[in-house]
């Protein structure tokens, strides 16, 4: 495990301009005491897919939501975009503006529309026209396919379109980083490959991506790169073909054992 | 058969029992009918009602001043007739050919026919009935202009549409106090359904961001913030409101310095507001709790501020989930406002009680309750609606049903 270098690095230091995302030595505890991560390193490259696979329970979702903020950590640290992840406000919120995340539950705003769904954030943060916003959310929905259902409410949707809405959403905010939180998870099987369609156009596009999923019919094809956390840890990084025939850890093999 | 009958005849007679129970109810129902009906056109003397009419209306209002009142009920039934258009004519197409659906046009017929009856019966003037008539007449054209012509006006204009109602309040405190070249008013001459409707329409009001605040500082990571709140509101719904009223009146004077206390009524009425407050931030806070916390994560996860979360996705949910039981308080707090007789102002119970007083009108007890209760019951009936409407334009899914 390298040894964490916390808080020395700030915001000025901008470390070389393909790293989007530097993990080091995250340390995290939850307040009830539980030790969730112990100690885990990541380097998330511009325009790579990274995808993190894991038993449940091994703090793959802790994890990434420490990359926008949405959890603290005690120990260690993490470089997003060149901007460094303190209790600094500021900086969180440059932060999350930069870092789209989609969730399992996709977590639609049920009380509007798709299109204002898509719409919100970027006039209300980003400050940005309302009518150009809105011309963008729609090609936004064209390119995920539901966008005849613009003016619809999430309620009426079926899963898979609103999953979809959620990556529309995400993307509206043009952010640098896309955070994938088991995005088909609990989606019928049927959906489930609508949304990894679209995310694998993303990827075609040299979207940087996170996605934490146990696809791994997705990882083969999109990945870049292929890690493996157990009990808070990263037990290993590697390319997908490399990871599914021929993993170099012990663990990795008894996780594959389980799921392939 | 003739389908009523035979519907009729399955909800009340469908079997023997059913139709034992149904004749002992109407026997009930009719007795009881019976005898309200010989009461009230045989033995109640309406006079009591007829001559305090304007007593009940705003207390001792200088007559001389009385026509402000006049025009600010012109102005709220211009503002009922263009709010209510403009509910109806929300563009949806769906909704085609319903400018006026059926409970519309029976509440325009509801109106009218009082507007032409209660007058008459309370033996006002032609011309104050005439006066009626008109103001009626506004509301219904507006309310049809606005149906019908209200989705053609631009679109900012439409926005800044809400704006006239708190301007209408402020416009109606100055007409109803004094001030701008108007002659004041001293609030110790306001009364009767007049004060009780100022007491509770402004307690409404301000308790509404006292308590969404409240309700938030109740759930604040800040710990004095939390227990401040928890305290107040705790110390509040634990105590009476009478008692509260009476300290209110004697500690304000204390706590304020000198000219800075309020009038009577207005301590009264900040007094209720206060008290309100800490009963709506708990429904505020059970609609807070209904919210998912994904929803903010995803608020914030957007690079929304925490302030911008919670105004555009958190608490339009939570007000959605509040909103029966925010109404139950008002109209709870519609009805508390009688207890401001016993501090001795002069709002409906308080003008009814000086009108028993009088002998003239010694043992006409019974009309005066009843009028007041009719009185109380029309305006609770008045919140109910409005916000059954309010409810269903606040639920995407029941308008999506509804499509
Ligand atoms: N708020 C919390 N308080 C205490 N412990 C928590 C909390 N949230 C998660 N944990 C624990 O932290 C560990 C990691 O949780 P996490 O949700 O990150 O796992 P995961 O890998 O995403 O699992 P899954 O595949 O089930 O989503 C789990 O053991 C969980 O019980
Ligand atoms: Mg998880």
């Amino acid at each position: 495990m390298s040894q964490p270098s916390p808080s020395i690095l700030s915001s000025s230091a901008t470390p070389p301009s393909d790293v989007m995302i530097d993990a080091r030595g995250v340390q995290k505890w939850y307040p009830n005491g539980y030790h969730a991560l112990r100690g885990c390193d990541l380097t998330v490259n511009r325009g790579e897919v990274v995808v993190i696979m894991g038993p449940s329970g091994s703090g793959k979702s802790t994890f990434i939501r420490t990359f926008n903020a949405l959890e603290d950590f005690q120990k260690g640290s993490i470089t997003v975009d060149g901007i460094t992840l303190s209790d600094d406000l500021r900086h969180i919120d440059a932060i999350r503006r930069e870092v789209g995340m989609v969730f399992q539950q996709f977590n639609l705003f049920p009380h509007l529309t798709v299109l204002d769904n898509v719409c919100l954030a970027p006039v209300l943060v980003r400050k940005r026209s309302k009518a150009e916003v809105r011309e963008q959310a729609l090609a936004l929905l064209q390119r995920v396919g539901i966008a005849e259902q613009a003016d619809k409410y999430p309620g009426q949707l079926s899963g898979g379109q609103q999953q979809r809405v959620a990556i529309a959403r995400a993307l509206c905010m043009e952010p640098r980083i896309l955070l994938f939180d088991e995005p088909t998870s609990s989606l019928d099987p049927e959906m489930v490959r609508e949304v990894l369609e679209v995310m694998q156009n993303l990827a075609a596009d040299a979207i940087t991506m996170v996605v934490v999923t146990h696809e791994v019919k997705f990882a083969r094809q999109v990945a870049h790169r292929v890690v493996l956390m157990a009990e808070g840890e990263v037990v290993e990084v590697a390319e997908p073909e490399a990871f599914f025939t021929n993993p170099s850890q012990e663990r990795s093999r008894r996780f594959l054992d389980q799921i392939l | 058969m003739n389908p009523l009958l035979r519907r009729l005849r399955h909800d009340l007679f469908a079997t023997p029992a059913d139709g034992l129970i149904t004749l002992a109810l109407l026997g009930v129902i009719g007795a009881g009918a019976s005898s309200f009906l010989r009461w009230a056109f045989s033995q109640a003397r309406w006079a009591v009602i007829q001559a305090n009419s304007t007593l009940f209306a705003v207390g001792r209002y200088p007559i001389d001043q009385q026509w402000r009142l006049w025009l600010l009920t012109a102005l709220l039934a211009a503002a009922t007739g263009i709010t209510w258009g403009m509910l109806r004519s929300h563009p949806r197409p769906d909704r085609g050919g319903t400018l006026w659906p059926r409970n519309d046009r029976i509440a325009v017929g509801l109106l009218v026919a009082l507007s032409l009856l209660l007058p008459w019966m309370l033996g006002l003037s032609p011309s104050v009935q005439l006066r009626w008539l008109a103001i009626t007449a506004v509301l219904v054209l507006l309310r049809w202009l606005a149906g019908r012509f209200g989705p053609l006006l631009p679109g900012p204009f439409k926005r800044l549409l809400p704006l006239g109602l708190p301007l209408l309040y402020l416009i109606g405190m100055v007409l109803i106090g004094g001030g701008l070249g108007l002659a004041s008013v001293s609030p110790s001459e306001w009364g009767g359904l007049l004060l009780t409707l100022l007491q509770s329409s402004f307690a409404i009001l301000l308790c509404f961001p006292l308590g969404v605040l409240l309700a938030l500082g109740r759930r604040s990571e800040l710990p004095l913030l939390r227990w401040g709140s928890v305290l107040y509101i705790e110390f509040i719904r634990g105590a009476p409101l009478i008692t509260l009223l009476f300290l209110g009146q004697n500690m304000l004077g204390f706590l304020l310095p000198g000219g800075l206390a309020p009038e009577r009524v207005w301590r009264a009425a900040w007094v209720l507001t206060l008290f309100a407050a800490a009963y709506l931030a708990e429904a505020v806070r059970s609609g807070l709790a209904a919210v998912p916390r994904g929803q903010l994560e995803a608020a914030r996860s957007l690079g929304m501020s925490m302030p911008q979360a919670f105004a555009s996705v958190v608490l339009p949910q939570a007000m959605r989930v509040a909103l029966p039981s925010m109404v139950g308080q008002f109209i709870s707090l519609l009805q508390d406002t009688t207890l401001l007789s016993l501090i001795g102002l002069m709002e409906l119970l308080g003008t009814a009680r000086t009108v028993m007083a009088n002998p003239a009108f010694l043992g006409r007890n019974a009309e005066v309750y009843f009028t007041l209760a009719v009185l109380f019951w029309c305006c609770c009936a008045a919140l109910g609606l409005g916000s059954r409407a309010l409810e269903r334009r606040l639920d995407p899914a029941a308008i999506a049903r509804s499509g």
